[in-house]
């Protein structure tokens, strides 16, 4: 076993959007060492110029001159070295007299050092799990690597989202190509999560640098204020874990509470959308729910296909069981880059105001230029724009969807007094280590396990351990590894004068319960005219009419988003249609106009449908189900219930409705083999996942029926935080995403104030 | 089996079958079919894993069928009667087909290029996802690269 790292204020587990965000958020902030509260990096360097004007620097000539105080002396070898080579590099290339670059550069390093003398760094220490290769941010790694990905997705035969990427073996990811029905009593242990069912868990996710948003979508609707408190407003309440006590379900913050962690997200992520083209069924007035609010940038342009859609059923109704609900068709707010919208004004910074005691973070826009789209990781000029590749998920090729190497990049690149990027040195990432248990110290978590392997080929890996003792670790390795590791951390305490062992941040017995996903009912058909499918983002309109309303106390709510892939998901087309007719016997020009009539008026409809939390869908682990490096498989135990199944048989009868209103020629074909089927009510309903991985350890207003605070703070251990979609306690029917960025946003102002004692 | 030489080499006459079938067989003109670049690389990949033998024949009577024909109903009724209808000969016409459209011989990519060019996405007015991107808002409206 190697010896622990140098100690650092922040181990952060997994580089995800959640992770990255926060290595973001907190180095953006340095601590005044005079003031004695953190402070935005862009107001320290501002005092710093001031300081250095007061400075002869005439008489600071040589390195040699600095005063090396003990704490300081690492820093100071460090830039030393990279100084040094860095003279001899640009003094043989530009001919120039070594000497004079050594006062200058000397220079340079005295201001770094003097910089820490009045404000200090936050250090951090990243673990992730996927390959090195995906965490080279500089320019040329990462077009190298980000290309190799491109190559990989042309060539695999199923298009799903792992496919661009690395299946690593030391490291492996849930995959959809995986899920299959199951048979009791045995599980189905075919791919990297063990199902125990009785139905399959149907979603993936992506274990590399930058982490699932990779394959995401990029579509970021913010929560209803109604989901915030469905026990209040629908009389919702779910079972305690293994009893049949009831209890409330409500979350400890309100929609107003995340309001302004919204925009910082959508700042983040840079949203486009039009705010007031946003409508949906809530009691709060549309002003209410945005302010006075625009997104970054423009609306991304609807499909044709999406139009033809709005065309038939804009002003029509659909008639559910209980009640007649009106359409509401919306272009989808979207992570994906449009124009800067003008009206946004600067480009803002998330910076922390100090607030006794503690910190609340705000969206301040006093920087001087306009808002810009973020480019690719590799050449900002690349990617500014969504070019209608139509692959948003598994991959887009130029990077004009938003994914967190984005955010990582400006965690680990900062801009210096000049303005120009410079490497963060108090910022590293070590790739390839896949962290799978902490231990406690008296309570504190005091170190962290990992295994480290060595190359994609091989499975030997170096065992290695961190003393976080003095440090906030921070575990945003997503909604199914993040349980698990918690589980797999046991750790003694002595209650009553007994020892009784226990898993970290489990004192609720909430760990690895709720697991929730949008269960995507799909429906599907040929339009009557050509709509052009397969083309643009994934998808750029929803029906937003069923998100909410008094129906949620007797069925779940879902979101529409219409398709424009075609039937790739439910049907494989092309390459079924294709199959199809050669079996009929066409060729030549009536093959041709055969598949012209079919691909271009297919349609698909998608019922996003919300799963309440239930104490028995869960994450466990069982050490007869473990990986290539020995470590325990997530273990899933997973099901629906009527209130689920009955939306699904609602949403087929609004999908009816709306098919028979726009003439689509229903194909839908829900079959006894699918893998995740039902029968509710004698009829037959099957579903997807949607990749909406959530509520594996809840935040909640009590240490009794929740693992974390609204900061995502383990209520059991002063030091950790859990972070990610798995905090949610209710799903409701956005995507997660945006959600899950705002309050882990929120989340720093509580990690700064307990970082405070450090320094 | 002096072909079987001779197939080996795209400049021959049997080159020109496979176009010619081909074309037959797709709908879309020998022109269209040399616009994906790919032509040379499909006939040598055909050569490397179909049995010579049974390329050949398939070769030779679509050579038969060629010839016979003068309009395009003869060419046609010829393809159903001595290919379609002929087990041997309408599994190897299905994977030249499946080749041309989606860029896939018994279910793999050729190449990365052969996704890309996949003629299924010209049919339907599209693009290969994650390629030939057609730029901002193309989407919004019908199609104006019409292929087919
Ligand atoms: C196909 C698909 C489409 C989606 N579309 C949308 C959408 O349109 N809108 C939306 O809002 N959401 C969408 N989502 C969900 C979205 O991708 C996730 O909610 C989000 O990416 C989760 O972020 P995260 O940072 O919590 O976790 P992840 O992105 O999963 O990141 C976890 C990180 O931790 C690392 N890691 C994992 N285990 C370990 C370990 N043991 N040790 C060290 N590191 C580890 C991983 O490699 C990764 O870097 C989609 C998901 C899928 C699968
Ligand atoms: S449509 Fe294309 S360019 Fe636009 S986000 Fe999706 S993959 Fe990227």
């Amino acid at each position: 076993m190697r010896k622990p790292t140098h100690k650092k204020d922040v181990i952060i587990v997994g580089t995800g959007i959640a992770g990255s965000l926060i290595a973001k958020l907190l180095t953006d902030h340095v601590y005044s060492v005079n003031g004695k509260k953190f402070i935005h990096r862009t107001a320290a360097n501002l005092r710093f110029k001031e300081i250095l004007a007061e400075i002869d620097f005439e008489s600071v000539k040589k390195l040699e001159h600095l005063p090396a105080s003990a704490s300081y002396q690492n820093e100071i070898n460090n830039s030393k070295d990279r100084t040094h080579k860095e003279i001899d590099a640009q003094a043989a290339k530009k001919n120039i007299d070594p000497k004079t670059l050594e006062n200058r550069i000397g220079l340079e390093l005295f201001k770094t050092y003097f910089f820490l003398e009045f404000y200090h760094e936050i250090s951090i220490l990243m673990y992730e799990a996927g390959l090195e290769a995906g965490v080279e941010l500089d320019s040329v790694s990462s077009m190298t690597n980000y290309t190799e990905y491109m190559r990989t997705f042309y060539t695999q035969e199923a298009k799903v989202p792992n496919s661009p990427y690395p299946n690593l073996k030391q490291a492996p990811s849930p995959n959809v190509l995986d899920v299959a029905q199951i048979t009791p009593p045995f599980p189905d242990k075919k791919g990297y999560l063990v199902q125990f069912g009785p139905m399959a868990f149907a979603s993936d996710a992506i274990r590399v640098g930058g982490g699932t948003t990779l394959h995401w979508l990029g579509t970021t609707p913010r929560m209803l204020p109604n989901d915030f408190r469905l026990t209040e407003k629908y009389g919702i309440e779910i079972n305690k874990p293994d009893s049949s006590d009831k209890s409330p379900i409500n979350w400890p913050i309100d929609y107003d509470t995340l309001k302004p962690y919204y925009e910082m997200a959508e700042f983040e992520i840079g949203v486009s959308g039009d705010v007031s083209k946003q409508e949906y069924p809530i009691d709060e007035s549309m002003e209410e729910y945005y302010g006075n609010y625009v997104f970054p940038m423009e609306e991304i342009p609807q499909s044709y296909m999406d139009n033809q859609i709005i065309k038939g059923l804009k002003d029509t109704s659909v008639k559910l069981n209980f009640e007649e609900i009106q359409l509401l068709l919306v272009p989808s707010p979207q992570g994906r880059n449009s124009a800067p919208n003008l009206r946004y004004g600067n480009t803002k910074v998330i910076r922390a105001k100090y607030k006794k005691p503690g910190y609340s973070l705000v969206l301040d826009d006093s920087e001087k230029e306009e808002y810009k789209a973020l480019g690719s990781i590799w050449n900002p000029y690349m990617g500014e724009r969504c070019e209608g590749n139509a692959s948003c998920v598994p991959i887009c090729p130029v990077q004009a969807k938003y994914n967190a190497l984005k955010t990582l990049k400006k965690a680990l690149y900062k801009i210096n007094e000049n303005d120009n990027l410079k490497r963060n040195p108090h910022i590293e990432i070590k790739a390839q280590s896949v962290v799978y248990r902490l231990s406690v110290d008296q309570k504190r978590i005091s170190k962290v396990h990992l295994r480290r392997y060595t190359s994609k080929e091989k499975t030997d890996f170096i065992e290695e351990f961190i003393d976080t003792s003095d440090s906030i670790v921070i575990l945003a390795a997503n909604a199914f590894e993040n349980p698990k590791i918690l589980l797999n951390s046991k750790y003694m305490v002595t209650e009553n004068g007994r020892q009784v062992e226990k898993t970290v941040a489990n004192n609720s017995d909430q760990v690895g319960r709720n697991l929730m996903d949008h269960m995507v009912m799909l429906t599907w058909g040929l339009f009557p005219e050509p709509v052009y499918s397969y083309r643009g983002p994934g998808s750029t309109t929803n029906i937003s009419s069923f998100r909410d309303g008094k129906f949620r106390s007797e069925f779940s709510a879902w979101i529409s988003p219409l398709d424009n892939w075609g039937w790739s998901w439910p049907a494989f087309s092309p390459g079924s249609d294709l199959s199809e007719f050669l079996g009929q016997g066409l060729f030549g020009t009536d093959l041709k106009e055969a598949l012209t009539y079919r691909l271009s008026r297919q349609v698909l409809f998608h019922f996003e449908i919300e799963q309440l939390p239930n104490p028995n869908n869960r994450v466990t682990i069982n050490n007869q189900y473990m990986d290539a490096l020995g470590i325990p498989r997530p273990v899933v135990h997973y099901e629906l219930t009527d209130y689920e199944k009955k939306a699904m048989e609602q949403a087929k009868l609004a999908s009816d409705q709306m098919f028979e209103r726009l003439g689509i020629q229903d194909f839908t074909k829900y079959n006894a083999t699918d893998p995740n089927t039902t029968v509710y009510n004698n009829v037959r309903y099957s579903y997807n996942g949607a990749g909406h991985i959530v509520g594996t350890h809840r935040m909640g207003s009590s240490p009794d029926d929740s693992v974390t605070d609204s900061y995502c703070k383990s209520w059991d251990h002063p030091n950790l935080y859990i972070v990610g979609a798995g905090n949610m306690t209710t799903l409701g029917t956005s995507n997660p995403t945006l959600t899950l960025s705002a309050f882990t946003i929120r989340s720093v102002e509580s990690i700064l104030t307990d970082l405070e004692a450090h320094f | 089996m002096i072909i079987t030489n001779k197939i080996l080499n795209v400049d021959d006459y049997y080159f020109d079958v496979f176009m010619s079938i081909s074309q037959a067989l797709t709908g879309f003109t020998v022109n269209e079919l040399q616009s994906t670049g790919l032509t040379e690389t499909y006939y040598t990949y055909i050569l490397g894993n179909l049995d010579a033998g049974t390329f050949v024949e398939f070769l030779t009577v679509s050579k038969n069928v060629l010839e016979k024909s003068f309009t395009e109903d003869q060419l046609k009724n010829a393809i159903v009667s001595e290919i379609v209808m002929n087990p041997g000969m309408s599994d190897i016409a299905d994977k030249v087909i499946t080749l041309w459209y989606l860029g896939t011989w018994e279910g793999a990519y050729i190449n990365d290029l052969s996704y890309q060019e996949g003629l299924v996405w010209n049919v339907m007015n599209a693009h290969p996802p994650g390629a030939k991107q057609p730029g901002y808002k193309s989407w919004a409206v019908e199609p104006v690269n019409s292929n087919s």
